[in-house]
């Protein structure tokens, strides 16, 4: 994975998740964040902090980009989702536009 | 969570009350506020994205998207007031620049704003029904930048300067007339409409009117045509550089309307350069440009085709009727061919084969060929000439040209059974006197006219060959059943049918001894095979091919008409003769004698007789010698040839009768076939029926069609109906 290429999620408990660019793209929300004209922090430093989401979570959204690059397009599979953490997966998910 | 008691089961309201701080929205509002700033001043680098947009989802999630995008609309509003300031009070040449340069700062900042705002313009703003950002951000821009008093019209009234300017020949700045063009595109529907194309096409108009009328008071039409032709492609490409497409045709009316609608007959009718000098020049390159610039207009090629019709039918009518022209038939229809010609190329190249210009060309050519009744003999004799020597040595292609060209000008022709008339005299002569240059040729115009006119028209023509044919057979038959005769003169007789040959009276003459044995033998022999079948000698059709010995020993062949064939045999036997001593031999009628002296006495060249008096009639007194002296370079001396000839008065009024003869049973034969499939017709119809079935041959006279139907009515084809005069029916 190139440096170029990838982008750094950050929880808010610090944790950090590195990503492909175009899997992080999935969600509209950080699409937007690292295409917008005007150097905003996030693309100048590559790097993307969530201070309202958990670790856990951003944990199963960064599965579900890949899951989403690989199979969205057929109903092969269905992605696994614990149901403990519907409810938040739910609002960062409704936050990132995904 | 589970309720064991019954099967109740109940879900409680959340009735844990979220305290909120008052000041939150206002907090939030303040953080978004100053970015908003911040990217307004260029100064948005460093900003979290992650942060903003939190924010204002947070704000929308906790109903206060009302308070968000109010403060959006004011905060906007704000910066946009000063950039309307800052570009009012831009100097000259930077007011464009200026304006571009913060069209383009404010699109970014939108963009950015908007990409913040992202929740809010997904969920708060179409629930609410409110514009989305960028919208808005737009229609800002519009009200308080482009609508703003000062700016508005000082942005019109630069483009319009810039592009006059471009039209006197100055160099301006296309990119960035082509960004603000764009802009105003970008900021609605009408806003470019409104703010500058309506007044564009009106300034246009105003300048070309102007231009207009400065070139066609200096410039000829050519030049003029030019002029317009490179000011319409200055503005096609001024469009597609930095106008909107839909311009295009907006300004091109502008254009059309003023420089070439507004002064089409001026042009057409100029003097010395208009389309009647074009025409006659053949201007091609102006005729072309002439064409597909007023093609843009309405009743553009309208006018032209007026002009261009009348010119050729008053310069057609000129031609027809001018009696210098009369005098050479062959020249007469060459320049017929000439012109059809001529307009035939102007029509192919620059009126691009327009079919409504070739029907205007043929319906002016059938106008003034027929003003001339005497076209059909002239065209016959055209072909006569043609046939006789101007094909010789042509190849098969150019004859074939050659002979499309005459069934032209024959389908123009009107009177078409006087062209068979003249046409059937003058072939009978061609043949007869064995001077067609190509079989091949004269086959393939009657087949071109059979093709034209069907096979009535052709089919005694075909008869005469027929003839020529089968008489070659009978001689070759006829000396071959006479082996004897092998030392005599050789006679070639040519047997003609009678209803296909030209009518003709046959008065016979007194042929010398030898001949007239000779053809009685051939009488014999021709109706032994042919019984029930009479023979009459055409005598004054025929020729002679005589060797003659002169005084001084030089020797000649002449070749002669039978008459004076049989004026010459007389002097093999005196020496002397009397006018009337050889009309009382040769029994030759007197103007046919008188002629035939006349060509072998008074001629310079052929005069193998001579006469005295040496005066130019032939009366009755007269004495005719063999003429001792007779010298001519050549050994084979031809004297008086039957050559087709133009008509004398007296001929062509004879003519001319015989037609009208022809004509009365082809109208009764009309008016019966019609009659008898329609068995009742009112006059008025019964004439136009007529008419249109006989258009093919000749024109009907309407009178004339009245006459032959009194005559059928007489003779009991036709009935008149007892109440109605005009109606007439068909008896059986």
């Amino acid at each position: 994975m190139k440096k170029e290429d990838t982008v750094k999620l950050i929880s808010s408990d610090g944790f950090e998740f590195i990503v492909d660019k175009e899997a992080a793209m999935v969600s509209q929300t950080i699409r937007n964040m690292l295409t917008s004209p005007g150097s905003f922090a996030e693309r100048q430093h590559g790097e993307v902090t969530f201070p309202e989401i958990s670790t856990t979570i951003l944990e199963k959204i960064c599965q579900y980009f890949y899951w989403h690059l690989e199979f969205a397009s057929g109903k092969d599979r269905e992605f696994p989702i614990e149901p403990e953490l519907t409810l938040e997966l739910m609002m960062a998910a409704n936050y990132l536009h995904t | 969570m589970s309720n064991q008691k019954k099967k109740h089961f109940q879900i409680e309201a959340f009735k844990h009350k979220v305290v909120m701080d008052p000041k939150y929205p206002d907090k939030t509002w303040k953080i978004l506020e100053d970015a908003i700033h911040e990217i307004y001043n260029h100064n948005a680098s460093g900003l979290s994205f992650e942060e903003l947009y939190r924010n204002a989802y947070n704000m929308v999630l906790h109903k206060f998207g009302e308070r968000l995008y109010s403060g959006l609309v004011a905060t906007m509003t704000v910066h946009l007031k000063d950039i309307a300031q800052s570009i009012e009070a831009a100097q000259g040449g930077s007011f464009l620049e200026e304006l571009n340069r913060k069209w383009n700062d404010h699109n970014k900042a939108l963009q950015m704003i908007r990409d913040i705002l992202m929740y809010m313009d997904r969920t708060y703003v179409p629930s609410a029904r409110k514009t989305p950002v960028h919208e808005l951000g737009l229609n800002l821009w519009r009200e308080n930048v482009i609508y703003s008093s000062q700016i508005r019209t000082r942005l019109l009234n630069t483009l319009l300067e810039l592009i006059h300017s471009e039209r006197t020949g100055e160099v301006i700045d296309r990119g960035i007339m082509r960004n603000i063009t764009k802009m105003l595109m970008d900021l609605g529907p009408s806003v470019y409409e409104h703010e500058f194309e309506k007044h564009f096409t009106n300034v246009s108009a105003e300048f070309y009117q102007v231009e207009s009328q400065r070139f066609i008071e200096c410039c000829d039409c050519g030049d003029y045509l030019k002029k317009a032709e490179r000011r319409l492609n200055e503005e096609m490409d001024r469009v597609s550089h930095y106008l909107d497409p839909e311009t295009e045709k907006k300004i091109n009316k502008v254009v059309e309307e003023q420089m070439i609608e507004n002064h089409m007959l001026r042009l057409i009718h100029m003097e010395n350069s208009g389309l009647v000098n074009m025409l006659c020049d053949d201007k091609y390159e102006d005729l072309g440009r002439m064409y597909t610039l007023f093609r843009r207009v309405t009743d553009g090629l309208l006018k032209i085709r007026e002009v261009m019709t009348s010119h050729i039918r008053e310069s057609g009518k000129q031609l027809v009727t001018d009696p210098e022209r009369l005098k050479d038939p062959v020249e007469f229809v060459q320049r017929l061919l000439d012109e059809k010609d001529k307009y035939d190329k102007i029509i192919n190249l620059p009126f691009n084969n327009d079919k409504s210009f070739q029907n205007a060309l043929n319906s002016s050519f059938e106008y003034f060929i027929n003003l001339n009744p005497r076209s059909p003999e002239f065209i016959s004799l055209f072909v006569d000439d043609k046939l006789r020597k101007g094909l010789k040595g042509v190849n098969e292609d150019d004859v074939e040209v050659t002979l499309d060209k005459v069934m032209m000008l024959f389908r123009y022709l009107q009177e078409k059974d006087v062209f068979e008339k003249y046409y059937k005299q003058h072939l009978a002569k061609r043949l007869l006197s064995g001077k067609t240059v190509s079989d091949d040729a004269e086959r393939s115009l009657i087949v071109k006219l059979k093709t034209e006119c069907g096979y009535q028209f052709t089919s005694k023509l075909e008869g005469m060959f027929t003839d020529m044919k089968t008489s070659q057979d009978t001689m070759q038959g006829f000396y071959a059943s006479h082996p004897d005769l092998g030392d005599g003169p050789t006679l070639t007789v040519q047997v003609l049918t009678t209803g296909s040959w030209p009518t003709q009276s046959s008065i016979t003459c007194n042929l010398p001894a030898e001949i007239s044995a000779l053809c009685e033998k051939f009488r014999s022999y021709y109706l032994g095979t042919h019984t029930g079948r009479r023979l009459s000698w055409q005598t004054n059709m025929g020729f002679a091919d005589l060797k003659a010995t002169f005084g001084k020993g030089q020797k000649h062949e002449l070749n002669v008409s039978t008459y004076q064939m049989c004026v010459l045999m007389l002097f093999n036997n005196a020496d002397k003769l009397s006018y009337k001593e050889i009309e009382q031999a040769t029994e030759i009628p007197a103007p046919d004698l008188k002629r035939c002296l006349q060509s072998l006495a008074l001629v310079k060249g052929r005069n193998v007789l001579r006469k005295e008096p040496m005066s130019k009639d032939v009366v009755e007194d007269d004495a005719f010698f063999v003429n001792d002296k007779f010298s001519s370079k050549l050994y084979k001396v031809k004297i008086g040839t039957v050559v087709a000839q133009k008509e004398s008065e007296p001929e062509k009024q004879e003519t001319r009768q015989r037609v009208e003869e022809d004509r009365k049973p082809q109208i009764e034969a009309a008016i019966v076939r019609i009659m008898k499939s329609r068995k009742q017709l009112d006059h008025n119809n019964l004439i136009a029926e007529v008419t249109k079935q006989l258009q093919s041959r000749f024109l009907a006279n309407p009178t004339e069609v009245k006459k032959r139907i009194e005559s059928l009515i007489e003779r009991d084809f036709l009935e008149r109906d007892d109440n109605d005069r005009k109606l007439y029916r068909y008896l059986a």
